[in-house]
């Protein structure tokens, strides 16, 4: 194991130190590629939509995931083959669900633009618009993240006592109340696990996004990832991608053991 | 409450519509006459005249050798730390995390100048041996997780009345392990099955190519050609869906989510 994870990560350390081509390395150049990386406007604009994809994805998919928690915590007709449907986005492969979705957007003759433009909107090009682009990206985002959050929050709540509800009923707690008060304390704990590994899955996200966008309209949707995948295997500056991607794995283990000590505080 | 059944088959569809447009575009005739019913053609001109199947038999070759490889050695290697507790273990715990979290891009640009080298790159052995090396740290996890619910007293019995280590767990543990060992396969065929970004760097020639490059390809190619497209489409959603369906049991959350949550 160590093998197989340390020695990638050493050797991309060492050829982030390092200019060259992806076959020869080229010569030493000590922290020139990460000077160039950070005085890169492209490089902030992928900080800035990473930024709002993840906290797009890791908050939107967890209100989705928990209100539908909520409504499927009692029993009711149809219950288990509904909790199956709704875990469908999460299930079905990308590659897949891609498709579908340029299919129902990309073009101005899709199903959407059109119903958009009965209407009595002008086209609206979802994909090629870099705001759109943005938003529709966040969307498949959550649409595809949702479910993660459905049964991780749904577990949760089957781990509080009912008693709990009880005695806030005979303290005159309303249903927003008891909400505000009882549940969402009570499931903290899972909220945040439940984000930090979102967070984690967001971030690195390629797919999602590439299957999408490819990172356009004009990079509006570039994220760090796929800019790293890009000055990689596209414009052949691995000592570039390089940077990015340990940049990334810095804030990265920063934020996951800042996360873990305040999990940590909170029990 | 008649309403929230109602309420939640009405959302259910909303959501699953980009699902059931694959399904409904894979069984459209392929000429586009607007009479004709739900038909076949699809599936069967990409059966026969694409190099679908060939991407079909690579992913299927790649994703299974990974999940047994995946499973045979997590298996052992979850049972020791799962036996021997200590603070080696918890340390272990934190590095899955911590490697867990970092991008996959770090791994590929390395692993790729050393593939390229050893000539693993645009071979299927070579993604398989990626597959299995990023399934393997929450595998044997996975595996420790499940072996910490079985009573040590359980291979202890089997010990006394003189079997081996090795016997003791095969014998003993893995016959009493079939959930979690299922739920750990699971994990890494969906990981091999679903996988994009791996492919997408290391091969290179469509007859290697495995179904989700090749389907991305096929789809750049034949982009105003939906039937095709959407049949190959439901070809690929088919096993994570079926395993969904009747195995749904054993589907941990992201294999790693539900365990931390339970902790």
């Amino acid at each position: 194991m160590v093998v197989v994870n340390a020695y990638p990560v050493l050797y991309a350390a060492q050829q982030s130190l390092h200019d060259g081509s992806l076959i020869a390395q080229g010569p030493f150049v000590g922290l020139e590629n990460y000077r160039t990386v950070l005085t890169d406007p492209s490089f902030w604009k992928a900080v800035r939509f990473t930024l709002v994809f993840t906290l797009c994805g890791v908050l939107g998919s967890w209100l989705v995931g928990y209100a539908l928690a909520l409504a499927f915590r009692r029993p009711f007709l149809g219950r288990s083959i509904l909790k199956v449907a709704f875990l469908l986005p999460w299930v079905v492969p990308v590659v897949v669900t891609s498709m579908s979705w340029n299919w129902l957007v990309a073009t101005a003759s899709s199903p959407i633009p059109q119903f958009f433009a009965a209407l009595g909107m002008p086209d609206v090009l979802f994909l090629a618009d870099p705001t759109l682009a943005v938003v529709m990206v966040c969307l498949f985002k959550i649409w595809i993240s949702f479910p993660f959050m459905f049964l991780m929050m749904s577990a949760a709540l089957e781990g509080i006592d009912d008693t709990v509800y009880e005695a806030a009923t005979v303290d005159g707690a309303g249903r927003v109340g008891a909400l505000l008060h009882i549940t969402l304390p009570l499931t903290a704990k899972s909220t945040y696990i439940s984000w930090v590994l979102m967070s984690m899955f967001t971030i690195n996200d390629f797919p999602t996004i590439y299957l999408l966008t490819g990172g356009g309209p004009v990079d509006a949707t570039t994220s760090l990832v796929v800019l790293a995948y890009r000055s990689v295997f596209q414009s052949f500056q691995p000592g570039y991608g390089v940077a990015v991607a340990f940049l990334m794995t810095a804030a990265l283990i920063g934020i996951s053991l800042a996360l873990f000590r305040s999990i940590r505080k909170a029990d | 409450m008649p309403w929230r059944p109602m309420a939640l088959t009405l959302l259910a569809v909303l959501c699953l519509l980009p699902i059931f447009v694959v399904i409904g575009l894979a069984f459209r005739p392929l000429t586009s006459s607007e009479t004709a019913g739900p038909t076949l053609e699809s599936f069967i001109h990409v059966l026969t005249s694409t190099d679908l199947p060939i991407w079909l038999r690579n992913s299927l070759l790649s994703t299974i050798a990974a999940t047994v490889i995946s499973v045979v050695v997590a298996a052992p290697a979850g049972y020791v730390i799962s036996r021997g507790r200590s603070r080696a273990v918890s340390a272990f715990s934190l590095g899955i995390f911590v490697v867990q979290s970092l991008p996959v891009v770090i791994f590929v640009i390395p692993l790729f100048m050393v593939f390229s080298r050893l000539h693993l790159v645009d071979s299927l052995t070579g993604i398989t041996i990626i597959f299995v090396a990023s399934s393997l740290t929450v595998a044997t996890w996975m595996m420790a997780a499940y072996f910490d619910s079985i009573p040590a007293s359980l291979e202890e019995a089997a010990w006394i009345d003189g079997c081996s280590v090795l016997g003791g767990f095969v014998r003993i543990i893995l016959r009493n392990s079939l959930p979690g060992v299922l739920s750990t396969a699971i994990y890494s065929f969906l990981l091999a099955w679903n996988d994009y970004l791996i492919a997408l760097v290391f091969l290179r020639s469509e007859q290697n190519f495995t179904l989700p490059i090749g389907l991305q390809t096929f789809f750049q190619q034949n982009a105003t050609d939906w039937g095709p497209v959407m049949a190959s489409a439901v070809i690929m959603m088919l096993p994570p869906v079926l395993i969904f369906a009747f195995l749904n049991r054993f589907f941990s959350v992201g294999g790693i989510g539900g365990s931390l949550a339970g902790q």
